[in-house]
């Protein structure tokens, strides 16, 4: 088969899939009593395309159809205007109870975040209120290795749906590399205090890691490690397990990249607040970045400043332009993606980097971030234009579950 | 009022001065110095006059007085409005600015604000006496922002930690002098019901006893009777946990502060301005800015406008919330908190309750007008800190466009008193105008153009910190 053949087979094929992709659908009596289409003005799937109109049905909690127009019977019917994915956080420490940090030790690998998490929260609640159907769940970084991070959805499984509902309990292994740990360290504080502890500075922090990587490749026990978190150790050196650094500085991404050259395991940068000062290493490498200081920024002249918001804009469409895999997190998502779209970021990138990229960056693409058949049902509905100020959230839809938003009083 | 001084930039004529620091036998020189100095600056006067008319043309006016007018023209003279419609003519000698496609809206006004001041409370809790126009620093972030963002009118408060705070005063964003930008010098007055130290009971005690002696003082300037420059005590500054027992008069240990138990000529001086303004106060002739903290102070606060009938503008607290339906009989609009929305857990029934502030205020049929963050809260992200935002937030959670928009310009300038003079596009208005790329409240909308007196003081075009912001640039 010639080259040309081939390529027109492959039109043909293309052809065939956008005609079954846009034409009206129709779905067979087999439909259960709890299925829903959704049918809205437009359809922002995250997949580059957009549906005007378009409609969704969603069966068993999954997308079943996605089409310009669709017929089911038995369905429930749901209009609305505008509908998109639901948003993905992927950084945040939202619904742990108690404190998110364990502070008398600075090597507590296999704590784990989804052994904490209350779905009773208020956390939890207001997330769905902003529109955030799935969340990556960081420990805090008073530790080194402060433990396993937890993929949620923010809305409860069992009857009450009070039970948690935790994708994966042991995403990645989060590290804090930063000055964080050292934070309220001090030598000389009393004897019985919890914080007469290593580290005190940041060389400290960077010895640790380094160390206890080093003696793992050695297959030597690693101090303050058990058998247990060694097997942590080892699966990161072997790429098993995704390790999230929490760095905000430009010498904390540094000293990632050393440790990366040193071990050859690929570290997922949290924060990033100062990347604009290594951007020579971030175009080297192209580390995925989860980038949270559009709202909270690192606590530094440049970035708290009054010029301090043009810097931490600019990273945003550094990164876009560069094509360095990044999504925004933290606080106020929809408002991140309104105001980095303000300030100059293509609006269809704005959407995917709190949605499809933020899922990507999660490696949870293939379940979550983007509206398309087999992916869970976790649907954002608005009265207006997503981006603009003045639309509001009707509801959220998680795992083919609405939740009509709070309306206050 | 203190228009007249905008024509008249001092830093036009300053260099003027300068040849009068030459020698005596100089003095030829300094006559042909003279006449060089006024040919290069009287001569670019001259210009500017002839350049004093202004019109805007093709722009969609909002006017906050009536219709939007479609491509609509205004004409502005001496820096008032002097013609706005959409079959006006343009003088000839008018300088046009060609807002095809834009929207026109009277420029944005900040009712309540603390930023612009270079401290925001004083430590003398009782302090009636004392004005911020000493204190704005006209350089500050707060005055670009502004422009920036559209506001041509700013109330400048004293902060909330003060029982009586000192007088606001209203000033317009630009200028290099104070004194050049002033609309209002005596605006109003801050009170706080925030106890500044103390409890709430000696907050209000104190409050009532200064009011009471300006009600005494009042009483006796109008039976005939000379004032006594003891009616207001200034107090001694606020001591960290040590309330003073109410009564007891303050020590004099500090004689830095106007405090000292012998008072000097500058304290007579500042007791009397201080007299004078609390009488206005009583007498309803100068506003208070009242500053509730919690629900319990709105109704406090009802009680001593009705006790003393005064001239109240509130400036709510979140907490406010709770008590808005006893507003609800108030024609004027309150200053809600910067933060519109938030939740809150019942501590009872720990049920959790998202609160919509304008959603509420509206329900209860009480007109508002916004604040925004101050200080170090002020950046791009946290939205609050744009007026404009605040309006959207308001639509969002239901409140009619217009309404929006309005309190963004015409209601503040009606709550504070300045609504002759701007606050809406009409005819002898002060021309403080917004030129908006798009319509007001949207995404992409970015302030074009600010003009305040018929000049511009903000444009985009040559907004180079702007510039860099929205040009992202791989390196």
């Amino acid at each position: 088969m010639s080259v040309v053949q081939r390529a027109d087979r492959k039109l043909v094929v293309m052809k065939v899939a956008c005609f079954i992709f846009t034409a009206l659908i129709s779905v067979g009596s087999s439909i259960g009593d709890d299925a829903i289409l959704i049918r809205a003005k437009h359809v922002l799937t995250m997949e580059g395309k957009i549906l005007e109109p378009g409609a969704v049905l969603v069966r068993d909690g999954k997308i079943a159809v996605v089409a310009e127009g669709i017929e089911a019977q038995g369905a429930k019917v749901v209009d609305t205007e505008w509908l998109m994915p639901g948003l993905v956080n992927a950084a945040t420490s939202f619904g742990i109870a108690g404190g998110t940090s364990e502070i008398s030790s600075e090597v507590t690998p296999d704590f784990e975040t989804s052994a904490a998490i209350d779905f009773q929260s208020r956390d939890l609640l207001e997330a769905i209120d902003e529109g955030i159907t799935t969340a990556h769940v960081l420990p805090g970084t008073q530790s080194v290795f402060s433990g396993y991070s937890t993929i949620i959805k923010t809305s409860g499984s069992g009857a009450n749906h009070s039970m948690p509902r935790i994708l994966l309990p042991h995403h990645g292994l989060t590290v804090a590399l930063s000055s964080d740990p050292t934070s309220f360290n001090r030598a000389r504080s009393r004897p019985d205090s919890v914080f007469v502890r290593q580290p005190t500075n940041r060389m400290g922090v960077v010895w640790i890691l380094r160390s206890s990587f080093h003696k793992t490749t050695q297959n030597l026990r690693a101090s303050g490690f058990d058998e247990n978190s060694q097997k942590i150790l080892q699966d990161v050196l072997a790429g098993k397990l995704p390790v999230f650094t929490v760095s905000r500085k430009d010498v904390d991404i540094q000293s990632g990249f050393q440790l990366q050259d040193e071990f050859g395991f690929k570290p997922i940068i949290v924060g990033g607040d100062e990347v604009y000062r290594v951007m020579d290493a971030i175009l080297e490498r192209k580390p995925t970045i989860i980038y949270t200081a559009m709202i909270n920024a690192a606590n530094s002249r440049e970035l708290r400043g009054t010029e301090g918001t043009e810097r931490r804009f600019n990273v945003v469409g550094q990164l876009a332009v560069a094509e360095i895999p990044f999504c925004l997190a933290g606080e106020k998502l929809l408002d991140q993606a309104r105001f980095a779209t303000r300030f100059g970021l293509d609006r269809s990138v704005a959407l995917e980097s709190i949605t499809s990229k933020s899922a990507k960056a999660l490696q949870q693409d293939k379940s979550v971030g983007s509206i398309a058949v087999g992916k869970d049902a976790d649907l954002l509905a608005f009265n207006g234009d997503p981006l603009e100020f003045t639309s509001s959230i009707q509801w959220t839809m998680v795992d083919g579950r609405i939740i009509e938003t709070n309306t206050g009083r | 009022m203190d228009h007249g001084r905008w024509k008249n930039h001092r830093n036009e004529y300053r260099p003027i001065e300068w040849p009068l620091a030459a020698t005596e036998n100089e003095q030829p020189m300094k006559i042909l110095r003279y006449i060089f100095c006024l040919q290069c600056f009287v001569a670019p006067c001259a210009l500017l006059s002839a350049a004093d008319t202004l019109a805007i043309k093709g722009a969609k006016i909002v006017t906050l007085a009536g219709d939007a007018i479609e491509n609509g023209v205004i004409v502005i003279r001496d820096g008032k409005i002097e013609a706005v419609g959409a079959n006006v003519s343009i003088p000839i000698e008018a300088h046009v600015i060609d807002a095809t496609g834009k929207v026109v809206m009277p420029g944005f006004i900040d009712a309540h604000t603390s930023d612009g001041l270079n401290e925001a409370n004083e430590r003398n809790e009782v302090v009636p006496f004392l004005s911020v126009v000493d204190s704005i620093n006209p350089v500050l972030d707060y005055f670009e922002e502004s422009r920036r963002n559209g506001v041509t009118t700013a109330a400048i408060v004293p902060g909330n930690s003060t029982i009586i705070g000192g007088q606001a005063a209203i000033l317009k964003t630009a200028g290099q002098y104070v004194d050049d930008m002033i609309v209002k010098r005596n605006a109003g007055i801050k009170i706080s019901l925030r106890p500044a130290s103390g409890t709430r009971m000696s907050q209000l005690a104190r409050l009532r006893r200064e009011l009471d002696k300006a009600k005494i003082a009042s009483e006796k300037k109008n039976s005939g009777e000379e004032t006594k420059p003891e009616a207001t005590t200034p107090e001694a500054p606020k001591q960290a946990d040590a309330p003073k027992p109410e009564g007891t008069p303050p020590e004099g240990g500090d004689t830095s502060t106007p405090s000292s138990a012998t008072p000097t000529a500058t304290d007579a001086e500042n007791v009397a301005k201080g007299t004078e303004a609390m009488m206005a106060v009583v007498e309803g002739k100068l506003p208070v800015f009242l500053y509730c903290d919690t629900a319990m102070d709105v109704s406090a606060g009802k009680q001593l406008v009705e006790d003393y009938k005064l001239n109240a503008i509130f400036v709510l607290g979140r907490d406010c919330y709770k008590a808005a339906k006893l507003l609800s009989d108030r024609k004027q609009p309150v200053i809600l908190d910067k933060n519109l929305v938030f939740w809150e857990t019942n501590p009872r029934t720990r049920k959790d309750e998202k609160i919509i502030l304008p959603k509420i205020y509206r329900d209860a049929n009480v007109p508002f007008v916004f604040q925004t963050s101050e200080g170090s809260l002020r950046s791009a992200t946290t939205s609050s800190s744009y007026l404009w935002y605040q309006a959207a937030i308001a639509v969002k959670y239901g409140t009619p466009e217009i309404e929006a928009l309005k309190s963004l310009s015409l209601a503040p300038a009606q709550l504070l008193g300045i609504q002759d003079v701007v606050g809406s596009i009409e005819v002898g208005k002060d021309a403080d105008l917004v030129v908006l790329t798009g319509d007001p409240l949207r995404l992409a909308t970015w302030v074009d153009k600010t003009i305040i007196h018929g000049k511009v003081v903000y444009d985009r075009s040559t907004d180079q910190k702007l510039k860099r912001l929205l040009s992202p640039k791989a390196e």
